[in-house]
């Protein structure tokens, strides 16, 4: 394996040379003729993406990634890491030893591929952390959810709602992984401010719409009508939730979630949800592989990037349904001009939303 | 000299059955033979004792909705352990007959009804797959089904092109929401397979073959048993009920996700267990599978209403698998003593 890879390896220096060694030849400067550029203009990178699971949210991104690769001559090597840290470190392990041009994780668990990290970065491949974060202080790079931000953007249109007095439960993403500790500490950081507020209870549902169903049923009968409402971590806990609430003819308690996966933006129009946060993983997905990309290609650019998730509403909810579900041919045809401007402006989550500067 | 003398043993013994007789050969042979029921009992009784709110009509309810799914894959896997087997495919097979039936229903909203159709037939497919490879090819249960586990997760993932399938319409909650008498469909369904079940491995030829099957293959086949038959068509069912959980479980949630039922089978081993099954073969009732099932869904519940952390309801629920497989290992010696 190792042995083979080396042989390939050696096989592309020998060609490279040889490319190279034809164009001083010929002597000409025709950029088209470099190896590997493309009508683009740019030169041809790949990328390699391991990601944890494929939620919504990834899937999503996934699309993001393959246009914005496709529009930009980038050829990406994608591996999912089914929840399982070994698995993750195996894959990254695997496209170091393939000498791809950079590297890019939506990691399992923050403290995890140290090794990795540390080989990348000697073998001279940029490597970066999406979505989540690793802790790690010699990634390459990193585009970030603002967690937190978002945790506290949920809460607190919970507590409007409230009148910031009332009972609420909290669904909690996987105990330990960042998403669930940083949406944790914004929805933490409100709650201090609202003393009026209690938490009758907080515990996890994994992402998932079932676990959450059940769950929520078992609080409703530990607390029943004290429950005034539900803080979930993510869209999929919060509409098992409002299954269980309906199942229990409690239609009128309030829930938010965060993430704006379709479903969850539907739950936003017809009222099941009283909002959410759209992590767009078209834009944020593929923003990670922009930046990968750039890196690769040495080009000037940002390599810290937090993504603010915008508030969705009643007010904005059409133009985010348009974009991430019924419009969204024409949305992701724009991608690579969108992120291409965001990326001038660093704000990075910018997609012309009602609410959005 | 720290050794006994066999004399002494012998002594010891009789003094301890002599305690026993003491407190009442009544209450023992009781204690010995319905120990899970005992078990089960003083769990609930602890329960209700911590909160009012537990013994509830409602709870109940909640409590029977969150077992229905379970139960059907249970059953399955109760005709396939009796065999000496094992299926570690299902959870797998919810979430592959899951997907089928969620592409079903976005490709064909008008024939709704195809899908739990389809999810039956997809899931009793993979089983008959299972089947065929244990029965035939001979290959170990443990091995089939974990090769299936593997190729029907993949399968999953293939459907959604890697994702949960969502934005299904309304109606595909029908079949997991709906009200007959007051109890949902999956309920009715729960308490209709386990009676039906029950009674066809009691009362029919085909039960009595499952369990000559497993308690002794030779001597079964000797008798005229067509044992393969016998087991491909546990691994069969064990599929098609796994297909009904999965359209269930995600009729209920009106979703498509390829990560549903993960883990479930060994929730479901774990039910067939405490019932009090054999996994060697053999030996193990419906009965008890239900049982096994009903003391997993109440600890879920009642640990839930005391909002016991998750991690600490999973070291819990381990040490009680444990102890509850424990007491019936002890007591069904003392059965046969």
């Amino acid at each position: 394996m190792k042995f083979t890879s080396r042989m390939s390896r050696g096989f592309a220096v020998a060609v490279a040379g040889a490319a190279a060694l034809s164009l001083a030849a010929c002597g000409a400067g025709d950029p088209a003729a470099q190896q590997g550029a493309d009508e683009s203009g740019k030169e041809r990178v790949t990328v390699g993406v391991s990601v944890y699971d494929m939620s919504s949210f990834i899937t999503e991104g996934k699309e993001g990634i393959d246009r914005y690769a496709e529009d930009n001559n980038i050829e990406i090597l994608w591996n999912v890491a089914k929840m399982d840290v070994s698995t993750q470190a195996t894959q990254v392990d695997q496209f170091i030893q393939a000498g791809v041009d950079a590297i890019m994780v939506v990691p399992v668990q923050a403290d995890t591929l140290q090794p990795q990290v540390t080989a990348a970065s000697e073998a001279g491949i940029p490597f970066l952390d999406v979505n989540a974060t690793l802790n790690n202080e010699e990634v390459a790079g990193s585009v970030q959810p603002d967690d937190v931000a978002a945790g506290a953007q949920e809460a607190q249109m919970m507590m409007d709602e409230l009148g910031g007095k009332g009972n609420v439960v909290i669904l909690q993403g996987p105990l330990g992984g960042s998403g669930e500790i940083n949406r944790g500490a914004g929805i933490d950081q409100v709650l201090e401010e609202n003393p009026d507020v209690t938490v009758l209870a907080k515990d996890t549902a994994n992402w998932s719409r079932d676990e959450a169903v059940n769950k929520m049923k078992n609080w409703i009968s530990a607390f029943g009508d004290e429950i005034d409402g539900v803080i979930s971590q993510n869209d999929d806990m919060g509409l098992g939730a409002k299954q269980a609430l309906r199942e229990a003819g409690m239609d009128d308690v309030p829930v938010v979630g965060i993430d704006g996966i379709e479903d969850g933006l539907n739950a936003v129009k017809n009222g099941d949800f009283i909002g959410t946060s759209l992590q767009n993983g078209t834009v944020q997905l593929a923003t990670g592989v922009a930046v990968a990309a750039a890196i690769a290609r040495d080009e000037d650019v940002d390599n810290n990037l937090v993504y603010t998730m915008p508030a969705i509403t009643q007010d904005n909810v059409d133009d985010a349904l348009e974009h991430v579900v019924t419009d969204r041919p024409a949305f992701l045809d724009g991608l690579s001009e969108l992120i291409a401007e965001n990326l001038e402006t660093g704000d990075i989550a910018y997609e012309g939303l009602p609410g959005q500067e | 000299m720290s050794n006994p003398t066999q004399t002494e043993v012998m002594r010891t013994v009789s003094e301890s059955g002599d305690l026993r007789r003491f407190s009442g050969p009544w209450f023992r042979e009781l204690a010995i033979r319905y120990a899970m029921v005992i078990v089960m009992l003083l769990i609930i009784a602890f329960f209700l004792y911590r909160s009012a709110r537990f013994g509830t009509v409602d709870n109940v309810t909640t409590i029977l909705v969150a077992a229905a799914p379970f139960a059907l894959i249970a059953l399955g896997q109760t005709l396939v352990i009796l065999t000496g087997g094992i299926d570690l495919s299902v959870g797998s097979v919810i979430a592959l007959s899951a997907m089928a039936a969620a592409v079903a229903a976005k490709e064909m909203p008008d024939q709704i009804w195809l899908a739990p159709i389809v999810a039956v037939a997809v899931g009793f497919a993979a089983g008959s797959v299972n089947g065929f490879v244990v029965a035939v090819m001979k290959v170990p249960p443990f091995i089939a089904t974990l090769g299936m586990l593997t190729l029907a997760s993949g399968l999953a993932f293939v459907l959604g092109d890697g994702a949960p399938i969502n934005g299904l319409p309304a109606e595909y909650g029908q079949f997991a929401n709906t009200r007959v008498f007051g109890l949902t469909i999956p309920v009715i369904l729960m308490i209709i397979m386990i009676v039906g079940f029950g009674l066809m491995m009691r009362r029919t030829s085909y039960g009595l073959r499952v369990y000559a099957v497993g308690g002794n293959p030779l001597a079964a086949q000797i008798a005229g048993v067509k044992t393969g038959r016998v087991l491909y068509s546990v691994y069969a069912i064990s599929g098609a009920l796994a297909g009904l959980s999965g359209i269930m479980l995600s009729s209920r949630v009106i979703s498509g996700s390829p990560n549903l039922g993960q883990g479930y089978e060994l929730d479901a081993i774990a039910a067939v267990v405490i019932g009090g099954a054999s996994l060697m073969g053999g030996r193990g009732t419906v009965w008890g599978t239900a049982l096994g099932l009903l003391l997993i869904q109440t600890l879920n519940n009642g640990l839930d209403i005391l909002t016991v952390p998750a991690y600490w309801q999973d070291v819990i629920k381990g040490v009680l698998i444990v102890a509850a497989v424990a007491v019936d290992v002890w007591a069904s010696k003392r059965r046969r003593s």
